[in-house]
């Protein structure tokens, strides 16, 4: 890599693990939101070093725009407010507990990345826009119908869930 | 250190907080916020080895496609469940919600 590509993985990498960091350990919901937001923030900056301008804006478009506020609606919608559901923290065992089975599943996965490295380009492949296009319509074309269909299922299936019936109807 | 490994090991941290979260949050908003941030660290990672490595960069691309848009769908889900949930007992901690149909 480069010297400023370094810099900017630098960068990023400390964005994502503050961002993390804040999203799992924050009490309030709020602000653990804002560390999911940092975070994707951050991944969106890893795609633009992995030369992924696309889904960077994609991230960026989905997370960051869709998502991020589909949970900030599941929280005002439960009056989380800011003090609440996670004001008193987890038992100590739990903690232990969740801190031992992430520890044994990223040791195992480190491990494996570690000492099992891969052929690599120096460089990120380029991929344009039109191809990915060419894909969505032409190989992966399934795939790209049955993800609409998945989405219009859940959305029709969480109007349903979230259908407020009027008393006497 | 291959820059193919770095990019790994950063997804990897995203897996690691998410599944750290999803065992110690208390509340339902806050295990979907875990889930997001694991299926974060699951793109990260599939961009990585289809860009860095000799294989078909189009598909991992459109694989990390398809995972946004089944987050997206996910956290649609979840927002409803959420909110039935909480119109039903008061309180979306996984502590109280912890009846079934009977």
């Amino acid at each position: 890599m480069e010297d400023m590509a370094k810099i900017a993985f630098g960068f990023y990498t400390l964005i994502i693990l503050s961002g993390s960091l804040l999203a799992v350990g924050a009490k309030s919901l709020v602000r653990a939101m804002v560390g999911l937001i940092a975070t994707l923030l951050g991944v969106a900056g890893m795609y633009m070093l992995l030369n992924a301008q696309f889904l960077a804006l994609m991230q960026i478009l989905i997370y960051v725009g869709a998502v991020c506020v589909l949970i900030f609606f599941a929280i005002m919608l439960t009056r989380a407010d800011s003090g609440g559901e996670e004001a008193e923290s987890a038992p100590l065992r739990q903690n232990l507990l969740a801190l031992t089975a992430v520890l044994s599943v990223g040791g195992i996965l480190g491990w494996l990345v570690m000492t099992r490295p891969l052929v690599t380009t120096g460089v990120p492949v380029e991929v344009a826009i039109e191809k990915l296009g060419l894909g969505l319509l032409g190989p992966y074309g399934l795939a790209f119908e049955l993800i609409s269909v998945v989405l219009l299922v859940s959305m029709a299936g969480a109007v349903l869930l979230a259908w407020e019936r009027r008393n006497g109807k | 250190m291959s820059a193919l490994t770095l990019y790994q090991l950063v997804a990897l941290i995203l897996l690691m907080a998410g599944l750290f979260g999803i065992s110690q949050r208390r509340s339902l908003v806050g295990m979907l916020i875990s889930v997001e941030l694991m299926l974060n660290g699951a793109g990260l990672s599939i961009v990585a080895a289809s860009q860095l490595t000799p294989a078909n960069a189009m598909m991992g691309q459109l694989g990390t496609l398809f995972v946004m848009g089944l987050a997206a769908a996910e956290a649609t889900l979840v927002l409803a469940i959420i909110v039935v949930v909480a119109r039903r007992f008061g309180t979306t901690k996984t502590s109280v919600v912890s009846t079934l149909k009977g």
